[in-house]
């Protein structure tokens, strides 16, 4: 009892444990695909066209046939993993820059890092994501000896678009850091300023970047089912929640809503998951810190 | 303040400078030359050249670059389509009205909105209407825009025919008829900013609320509503920074609206431009947004040196 | 009139949430009257701030008054509604306190703030406010107050601030001022200007003084009488000669002896051991045993007796038989 309630509270209270046991179901979801979903999502079958919810289709079919629930499982793939990459990017560039700009204050490395963060963070994410993407096409793309998917290539520009927003984050908390006494105590020792700034400085920074990324996993779900619902995002006929929207829409007025429900439930399902997660996370981990800046 | 306003606007033109180029050099380094679209596989060499030559596609990248540039700030001029021929700023001035006016009726709803019901809920904290206003910010943020547009038109559009489910009437025709053809449009456009903003309006109130300037505001004997104006100077900063922020990611969001709603606007106008691979009128969509959005955070940072002198002696 | 400005009788304040509440101000009794400067001395956490805030009404979230009475000018302030209260702030009772940079508003200009102050009990036009406020912090001893009416709190030095804390405070010409730790954040130099003016403000305009301070020396040289409070209750108090030259309660004489003195020779700077109780422990008997030089087995186990003698109280056993 006193176990679980501890559990509880590590992830800020009940709610933050909702998000927690949601994002878990979720994970378990996108990894376990191939084994959860009780049918083919790509298979086409002319004589199941949109059957209602019920019997062996829980969820219902789609315009081909398709089991819906076997494609909103499927999706979760899709979406978390566009997401999930979109953010390691963004923190491996946006925690690395913030960094250097923190630790090294006062000097031009600083300067140059501010301001080009700047520069960047006068883009509007969405419009350029959708150009950009839009600007290469929608196909495969050969970058060198790599072919990127269509995915892949929201992936890396999502991630490109994140890092101002992480990079803040980590450098306000790095400039805090790097003049705390501990830091100021180890270079006393003689310890170098590479080593200070990786293994004194960086741990501290983590929190408040942790809580912002956990907020942006929501914003990427978002931004992947819209673009994907532009038709410029998770191409059909792999199922991603935006794709099967944008069938769907077809479907609204004739009153075939099973189609559009609950693709667009697992979304909100999600992005309310990783927003009760990482509300939770901020009051554990940095409850100072009570307004997170959003980045779309 | 003079001085504070003229150098975030000098970094904001060099900002402007730096993502133009970039965006230059991306749309010119796509595989598909726009003589290659527009002429087709059967086009010589020659002919090749000679469109090249026509287009003035033939100079140096940083050339091309400058005569844009300079095109745009000497004759507020963005260009031409090299696919269809077209001027942009025809184009611009076309479709830009519609999604001005959407983005505009939308945020300023939504920030109306979020300032009172942000106020509401730090003030009255932990009763129900606290409660209430927490769960439509959740709910705010969580539910994407274009899903509940989906959802709003089968129920107010087809189901009852409260809205029109797609299309603007225009102005001329019927003032009203115009009205109600942005609702719904508004509605979903702005829920997401609306949510956001209580939240941050709540967290940020309740924050200056426990600060000692308050207790001395209390201990003046100020009346409650004077007590609020003197903690919204001082919670609204980091607002009014978001909600500038907003309104120039209204303008991407609009995109996927207006595509829900059959709506002719600007951001339609991209969405078309990349399906015809037009990328000159990409390039000038995605300028002219990129102009909005950092214009509209200037005029945050104005807005919250006046609230807050601190801000710009530290800036 | 009759009868003291303000008269608190058996004051307990207890912090909590909804059934577990924990008394740490338990049973003061202290009495100002009209004109008169009146110090309570103790350390930080001894509840003397919390005293002062309940007299205002201000007790942050999670405090409340939990028995005893507040009479000011004869109204009783305990239980009273906001409305009625807020009455009372700045016009009738006004507070200064401890920083004053953070007590003042950064994003509006401190004239404005007195102005509004003003402006709230009195119709006033706004030029005549303005003026007024001009006047006040003339008063206050800030030059060029017109320019400074304009200024920002961070634009202020920190006796400045303390001054324009002042003006504001004083405004309304309140009956009662507190003032909490009012020097306590200024440099040195700075303190003994600033006592100065607060002793020639409230001298001109009569104003009685609830002074809070845990620097004795400060109480010594502008207080009327002096009230010592230990853990939430007040162990002695009276006139301040007395009461100074002759110390009844120990915590009081082991007290005065950690002031710095000149004349005090060489040797270590005598402290007294051990901390405080912790927030809200309760004790049979008296709380300052464990750290009392002249303890005895009665002392943590009884309450001691309040004894009485021309005014000057003690709460101790000593030398009771």
């Amino acid at each position: 009892m006193i176990r679980l309630h501890r559990l509880v509270n590590g992830f800020g209270g009940p709610a933050g444990f909702l998000g927690a046991l949601i994002v878990i179901a979720l994970l378990v979801m996108a990894v376990g695909a191939p084994w959860i979903a009780p049918r083919d999502p790509l298979l086409v079958d002319i004589s199941n066209q949109l059957l209602e919810p019920g019997g062996q289709f829980p969820f219902g079919t789609d315009q081909s046939g398709r089991d819906v629930l076997s494609r909103v499982i499927w999706g979760t793939r899709a979406s978390l993993s566009v997401s999930a990459i979109a953010v390691v990017i963004g923190m491996a560039g946006g925690v690395t820059l913030g960094l250097i700009a923190g630790f090294y204050r006062g000097g031009w490395i600083e300067q140059i890092t501010v301001r080009f963060l700047e520069a960047i963070s006068a883009i509007p994410i969405l419009i350029w994501a959708i150009a950009l993407v839009g600007i290469f096409g929608v196909g495969d793309m050969r970058v060198g000896p790599f072919v990127l998917a269509n995915e892949a290539k929201l992936m890396i520009l999502l991630g490109l678009l994140y890092i101002p927003t992480l990079a803040r984050v980590t450098y306000t908390t790095a400039l805090v850091q790097s003049q705390a006494n501990f830091v100021l105590a180890r270079r006393l020792q003689g310890t170098g300023g590479l080593r200070i700034m990786v293994s004194d400085v960086l741990p501290n920074c983590l929190s408040p970047v942790i809580v912002q990324a956990t907020l942006l996993l929501a914003i990427g779900i978002i931004i992947e089912a819209s673009v994907s619902f532009v038709g410029l995002g998770v191409q059909p006929p792999t199922p991603s929640w935006g794709n099967m929207l944008a069938d769907a829409r077809n479907y609204l007025m004739s009153g075939e809503w099973w189609i559009s429900v609950f693709p667009g439930a697992a979304i909100s399902l999600a992005v309310v998951g990783f927003n009760l997660l990482g509300d939770g996370l901020r009051d554990r981990l940095d409850p100072r810190h009570a307004a997170a800046v959003l980045a779309t | 303040m003079a001085s504070l306003f003229l150098r975030r606007a000098g970094v904001s033109l060099l900002s402007l400078l730096l993502v133009s180029l970039v965006l230059f050099v991306l749309t010119r380094s796509i595989p598909d030359s726009p003589a290659r679209i527009v002429l087709g596989d059967e086009a010589t060499p020659a002919d090749i050249a000679h469109f090249d030559a026509d287009h003035g596609l033939d100079k140096p990248i940083l050339v091309q670059y400058f005569r844009w540039v300079g095109g745009i700030v000497f004759h507020a001029d963005l260009g031409k389509s090299f696919t269809t021929g077209l001027r942009m700023n025809d184009q611009v001035a076309n479709t830009l009205p519609v999604t001005l006016e959407l983005v505009m009726l939308a945020f300023v709803v939504s920030v109306v909105v979020s300032l009172a019901l942000g106020t509401m809920s730090a003030v009255l904290r932990d009763t129900p209407l606290d409660y209430g206003a927490r769960l439509i910010a959740v709910l705010g943020v969580s539910v994407p825009g274009f899903w509940l547009a989906l959802v709003l038109i089968l129920f107010f559009a087809v189901d009852r025919d409260w809205f029109p489910p797609g299309g603007v009437v225009p102005i001329t025709d019927d003032v009203y008829e115009h009205l109600r053809s942005l609702v719904l449009p508004a509605f979903c456009l702005g829920i997401f900013y609306m949510a956001v903003l209580t939240r941050m309006t709540r967290s940020s109130l309740l924050d200056v609320l426990g600060q000692d300037f308050m207790r001395t505001a209390r201990a003046s004997g100020l009346s409650r509503p004077r007590v609020l104006m003197y903690a919204l100077r001082n919670a609204l900063v980091p607002v009014v920074t978001i909600a500038g922020m907003s309104f120039g990611h209204m303008f991407g969001w609009a995109l996927i609206i207006e595509q829900v709603f059959n709506i002719d606007g600007l951001s339609h106008a991209l969405l078309q431009a990349i399906q015809q691979r037009d990328y000159a009128m990409v390039q000038a969509v995605v300028m002219v947004f990129t102009v909005v959005f950092v214009v509209a955070n200037l005029c945050a940072d104005v807005v919250n040196a006046s609230l807050n002198p601190r801000m710009a002696a530290a800036a | 009139m009759s009868g003291p400005l303000l008269q608190i009788d058996g004051l307990h304040i207890a912090f909590g949430s909804r059934s577990v509440w924990r008394d740490v101000v338990r049973g003061v009794d202290l009495r100002v009257s009209a004109g008169e400067v009146v110090g309570l001395v103790g350390e930080s956490g001894s509840g003397k701030s919390l005293t002062a805030l309940s007299v205002m009404g201000l007790l942050p979230l999670g405090a409340k008054v939990s028995s005893g009475r507040i009479l000011f000018d004869g109204t009783e302030l305990v239980g009273m509604r906001d409305g009625a209260m807020n009455k009372l702030r700045g016009r009738d009772i006004g507070m200064i306190f401890q920083d004053p940079l953070s007590a003042l508003n950064p994003a509006i200009p401190v004239g404005k703030q007195i102005v509004d102050s003003l402006r709230t009990h009195a119709s006033m036009t706004r030029r005549a406010a303005e003026a007024r406020v001009v006047e006040l912090l003339d008063l206050v001893g800030i030059n060029q107050p017109a320019e400074r009416a304009r200024a920002y709190a961070h634009e202020l030095s920190g006796g400045m601030r303390q001054r324009v804390m002042t003006a504001l405070a004083v405004s309304s010409n309140p009956k009662l001022l507190i003032a909490d730790e009012p020097t306590t954040a200024l440099d040195v130099t700075v303190q003994a200007q600033v006592i100065g003016m607060l002793d020639r403000i409230r001298r001109d305009l009569g104003i009685a003084v609830l002074f809070i301070s845990h620097n004795l020396d400060l109480v010594a040289s502008i207080c009327d009488r002096v009230s010592v409070m230990y853990a939430g209750r007040v162990v002695e108090s009276g006139a301040v000669e007395p009461l100074f030259d002759a110390p009844r309660h120990p915590y009081t004489r082991q007290l005065l002896r950690c002031v710095p003195r000149l004349d005090g020779g060489t040797g270590p700077m005598p402290t007294i051991p051990g901390l405080p109780p912790r927030f809200g422990s309760v004790l049979p008997g008296c709380a300052f045993t464990p750290r009392c030089v002249v303890s005895q087995a009665r002392c943590s186990a009884q309450a001691p007796p309040m004894r009485r003698e021309s005014g000057h109280l003690s709460v101790c056993w000593e030398g009771v038989p």
